[in-house]
């Protein structure tokens, strides 16, 4: 889990907890029940183990070590633990993928995957994913 | 992998048939497409533009090292840049300052800070449930008399 920064507080939605909806917070998140909605944050969102999270999350830093379906943007960094079980689409400067982890969807990892760099490469494999285009073979 | 000293089970790349060869193996044929298949463990280190890479290696991008290619191999470690999908059938390395543009299916992928990806990811031991069920195969159609 990521430390929670100095000065900061931790909101903890527990593993009891189900919660719906759209969330906004300054300093940092954990989740260890179930989340589905909206985050937006430009602190740290942390997904614990048996957590399941799925919608939108806009964060600073972002680790998961449970279950997550939807799309990332990250201003900093997405971890993925080794039991993290990820679905979705991940946009962020710097990603961490530990053995273990299972990943299925669009990344685009670079220095500036929030400005935009990348998105052209990316649109480029998808169109040649939906073509079914199929390199040439001697 | 190998199941007797000194010997390795290796498959096709393309027709993934399984044979075994010896660890010492630089390239063996398919029994099953005839076609030729690397064995041999690789350091690129320099330009490499192809229609395809297939080896039944580890194959190391080291820091010059740059690939233009489908890329085919049992263990990838890119230092440098590959451009095209990768398919690895153990694992790709992405070390600091490599970089991927393509598609990536690995059972297990480890980046680390300061690599670039950009493409689709399909790695980790529960993928398969991740993934979306493959559309069901049509149905051939009985042909139909011509309209007069």
């Amino acid at each position: 889990m990521p430390p929670i920064p100095p000065g900061g507080s931790e909101t903890v939605l527990g593993a009891d907890v189900t919660f719906k909806g759209e969330v906004t917070y300054e300093s940092a998140m954990r989740i260890e029940g179930k989340f589905e909605g909206k985050i937006t944050s430009k602190g740290r969102l942390a997904v614990g183990k048996g957590a399941a999270v799925a919608g939108e999350v806009t964060v600073g830093h972002f680790a998961v070590d449970g279950a997550f379906k939807g799309n990332v943007s990250s201003s900093e960094k997405v971890e993925l633990a080794a039991g993290a079980q990820f679905q979705g689409d991940i946009r962020a400067p710097k990603l961490i993928v530990a053995e273990g982890a299972t990943l299925v969807g669009n990344v685009v990892v670079s220095p500036d995957a929030l400005k935009g760099h990348g998105t052209a490469e990316r649109d480029a494999i998808l169109h040649q994913q939906q073509q079914g285009s199929q390199p040439i073979r001697r | 992998m190998s199941k007797t000293p000194g010997r390795r089970t290796v498959q096709c790349p393309r027709c993934d048939t399984p044979m075994e060869v010896s660890t010492a193996t630089k390239s063996t044929p398919c029994p099953g497409c005839h076609r030729n298949i690397r064995t041999e463990d690789e350091v690129v280190n320099d330009y490499q533009a192809r229609v395809e890479y297939y080896n039944e290696g580890r194959v190391e991008v080291g820091k010059k090292g740059n690939i233009i290619a489908e890329v085919r191999v049992t263990a990838l470690v890119v230092k440098g840049e590959v451009k095209g999908p990768v398919r690895a059938r153990d694992s790709v390395q992405l070390l600091r300052g490599g970089k991927i543009t393509g598609n990536v299916v690995t059972p297990l992928l480890t980046m680390e800070e300061g690599s670039v990806l950009i493409g689709r990811v399909e790695t980790g031991p529960r993928r398969a449930a991740l993934l979306p069920p493959a559309p069901a195969p049509v149905a051939p159609t009985a042909p139909t008399a011509p309209v007069r």
